[in-house]
């Protein structure tokens, strides 16, 4: 008979692939073939008709097949970039292809031949009735040939399914679109770490860059993984790589972040306090049993005092001694530290140091400086400015916004330079602008050789006038030509005048002068006859000032009296430093060597309302208010710059104090 | 790189730090001061963390990246800083 053996349906091997198009011819031919032995199916792919013993049916095939001329193309091989190419697909509705047409045995019975049907169904059901007993119908038997019964077999291969799955985020999205590009700079770098075999750390590394698989997939056979591998990463490998991380600017900035989060932890009950913001108990650090009982007499008043919040210090700065401060003009936090000793017998280098709040063990910047730094101040119109004195009497500004270009000019190269140690730094704001918006700001120095100085950039470098001499004033008796320069040690400028300003100089003398006169002094005011240590006008009452020096004594001056309105002393010590607190107009704070002082004119001007001793074997050297908060900042021979917030200091309603005129 | 090793350093030696570690893109640590069980599982379970945490910023607004992570927990703080290639865990006990 026919030998109807299922045929292999499909041939991995592509030179058979001409076999499908025609393999119903197969059939046919093996029909009428030549195959006299009992075949059985080869399982080989290969050679599905090598039963055939001849090549002339192959041969026959293939001719077949030209005949045809339906040829199976050839499979190409996929290469990438065919698989990266668009191709363009078009979607068009076909012809609607009938399967299957029943029409349906029903009418309607609103159709037009509606009643003809009607008429041949009454017709038919009277046939029906009528065949019973009817001579017309005679019953008649018949026989049907059933045809044998056969099975095929149909046999294919088994579909291979592979799992997949992704996760698609909208970030993922939105990488893919934004950085076409980057796919070609990442597939280098992978190309060289072919050392992990792993399949799975390579999805895992591909899916972080690329984006294309979902990372959640991976990251769990990563995890897995791991504790198979060695656990700290194989040798050379991740020196070098931890290298690269450390050296890249981002760590550096990341261990910045950290180390201010860490910072955070630790002081924050007491930068809460700085900012005056409630302290929150910290509900899992148990708390210790002599703090309940503080909390409990709140009612009591009590005695106004300073509480020591944190000190800025590092190891660079300990040992030496804190010669001047100043908060920047722009960032309110940021404190600039100049360290210098001011003996002149010790003449270690100095170092200015910039501290800000984020971070009390170590400075944001720091600038080694030549010779000891007496003062310093940060510039209103480039915020990012300071200017340093130094002892050997040189005035560098440094640009603090940058971590390594940090000077911008010095005045080593100036001809008019100040020889001796310049005491005093100040910038001011000029009430006369030009443009009418940028206020204009100039420098001024006052240093020991008796000059006062006022500088400009020019040329890369710093160039000075000079504004007026300290001439010394003897007595009208004797005439001398010659009159040395008296050194001068502090000077301020009246807050609402920028051309008027006091002089304090090294014979207690103070000289009020004016920026357009440079030979005359307008007025002296004598009282002081020990050098005179600071000398500062009051912020908030227009024409008072206050001096301090060296003769244990502190000063209150009235701009139009030749005399001092009062005075004060408590110790006897000299007084290094004096400040005006930026919010009360009767409370000034002091620094003499061994205590801090907080003077409130309101409650009392014979004793200091706050006294608070320097540690021992600590002289404080200086002293700054901070302006918005109640803190005031004390720095010490130690290097140490003490926050202390001023507390239960009742202050006023009025902010002014009515000066008896003597 | 000397301000970097002081950096770290210092950070070591601040009240209440138990630890540090930097792990890198895969999860594997390659710097750290702690023992080496503790630092796998560091490692591994705060690998997943900041991946899931990255990817929900991400999600809700691409553009969106994570900058710093704190888990504060009943004994201490883990506070982890991440980058693109690695990422910086430090742990800390703030009442020690």
């Amino acid at each position: 008979g026919n030998d109807v053996t299922p045929q292999v349906l499909y041939q991995a091997d592509p030179a058979a692939v001409q076999a499908k198009a025609s393999r119903f011819f197969m059939d046919e031919i093996s029909a009428g073939g030549s195959a006299s032995d009992q075949t059985t199916t080869t399982g080989s792919f290969t050679m599905p008709f090598s039963r055939y013993h001849s090549i002339t049916p192959f041969l026959f095939f293939c001719s077949l097949s030209d005949v045809q001329g339906k040829r199976d193309a050839m499979k190409e091989l996929v290469t990438e970039d065919m698989l990266k190419e668009v191709i363009e697909v078009y979607i068009s509705e076909t012809d609607s292809i009938s399967l299957l047409d029943i029409p349906s045995t029903f009418v309607s019975v609103d159709a037009h031949d509606a009643e003809a049907i009607i008429e041949r169904n009454n017709q038919y059901a009277e046939v029906c009735r009528n065949r019973m007993g009817n001579d017309k119908y005679v019953d008649r038997s018949m026989q049907t040939l059933n045809g044998e019964a056969k099975n095929k077999q149909v046999q294919s291969d088994s579909i291979v399914m592979v799992d997949t799955a992704a996760t698609v985020t909208a970030w993922d999205m939105y990488d893919t679109y934004i950085s076409p590009e980057q796919d070609e700079t990442v597939c280098v770098p992978q190309a060289e770490r072919a050392d992990y075999p792993e399949v799975a750390v390579d999805t895992s590394r591909g899916a972080e860059k690329n984006m294309s698989v979902g990372s959640s997939t991976s990251t769990g056979s990563v995890a897995s993984s791991l504790k198979e591998q060695e656990a700290l990463g194989n040798g050379l490998n991740a020196e070098s790589e931890l290298q690269l991380i450390m050296l890249s600017e981002k760590f550096q900035h990341l261990l910045l972040v950290t180390e201010r989060s860490i910072l955070g932890n630790v002081f924050q009950p007491k930068l809460a306090a700085y900012r005056e913001l409630p302290i929150l108990e910290d509900s899992d650090i148990p708390m210790k049993p002599g703090t309940v009982e503080q909390r409990e007499d709140t009612e009591s008043p009590r005695p106004p005092a300073v509480e020591c919040l944190w000190a800025f210090s590092c190891e660079l700065s300990r040992g030496r001694s804190v010669s001047s401060m100043a908060w920047n003009k722009k960032y309110p936090d940021l404190l600039a530290v100049g360290y210098g000793e001011l003996d002149s017998s010790n003449q270690k280098p100095g170092l200015v140091c910039c501290w800000s709040h984020k971070n009390p063990t170590w400075p944001e910047r720091v600038i080694y400086c030549d010779s000891a730094v007496t003062s310093l101040d940060f510039s209103f119109n480039n915020p990012s400015q300071l200017a340093v004195g130094m002892q050997d009497g040189s005035l560098v500004i440094y640009n603090v916004q940058s971590r390594n270009q940090l000077c911008v000019v010095s005045s080593s190269e100036c001809t008019n330079k100040h020889l001796a140690p310049v005491w005093q730094i100040r910038w001011t704001q000029q009430d006369l602008s030009l443009t009418g918006e940028e206020k204009l700001e100039a420098l001024y120095t006052v240093a020991a050789d008796g000059k006062i100085c006022k500088w400009f950039i020019c040329n890369n470098g710093l160039d000075c006038i000079e504004l007026m001499k300290l001439k010394k004033i003897h007595n009208t008796k004797k005439k001398s030509v010659l009159s040395a320069l008296s050194p001068g040690l502090c000077f301020d400028f009246h807050p609402r005048d920028s051309s008027i300003y006091l002089v304090g100089t090294w014979e207690g003398l103070i000289h009020k002068c004016s920026s357009s006169n440079s030979q005359q002094f307008l007025e002296t005011y004598r009282k002081h006859f020990c050098p005179v240590n600071c000398i500062i006008w009051c912020p908030l009452i227009p024409d008072v000032f206050l001096s301090c020096s060296s003769d244990w004594t502190i000063q209150l001056w009235k701009q139009d009296h030749l005399n001092p309105v009062l005075g004060f002393s408590s110790t006897q010590k000299a007084v290094c430093d004096i400040k005006w607190s930026p919010k009360c107009a009767t409370v000034f704070g002091a620094v003499n060597e061994g205590q801090l002082e907080i003077w409130d004119l309101n409650s009392s001007i014979l004793d200091p309302v706050i006294v608070q001793p320097a540690a021992p074997g600590v002289k404080m050297t200086s002293l700054l208010f901070a302006t918005q908060t109640d803190c005031v900042l004390v720095g010490d021979s130690d290097g140490q710059v003490t926050v202390y917030q001023l507390k239960n200091l009742s202050v006023g309603k009025n902010s002014q104090v009515k000066l008896r005129n003597r | 790189m000397a301000e970097v090793e002081e950096t770290l350093k210092r950070i070591q030696s601040q009240k209440g730090v138990q630890g540090i570690i930097i792990v890198n893109s895969e999860g594997i640590p390659i710097k750290t001061t702690l023992d080496n069980s503790s630092t796998v599982q560091y490692a591994g379970l705060i690998h997943q963390l900041v991946m899931k945490a990255r990817s929900t910023v991400r999600d809700i607004d691409p553009q969106n990246d994570l900058t710093f992570l704190r888990v504060r927990s009943k004994k201490n703080e883990i506070m982890i800083a991440p980058d693109k290639d690695y990422f910086l865990i430090v742990i800390q006990n703030p009442s020690d």
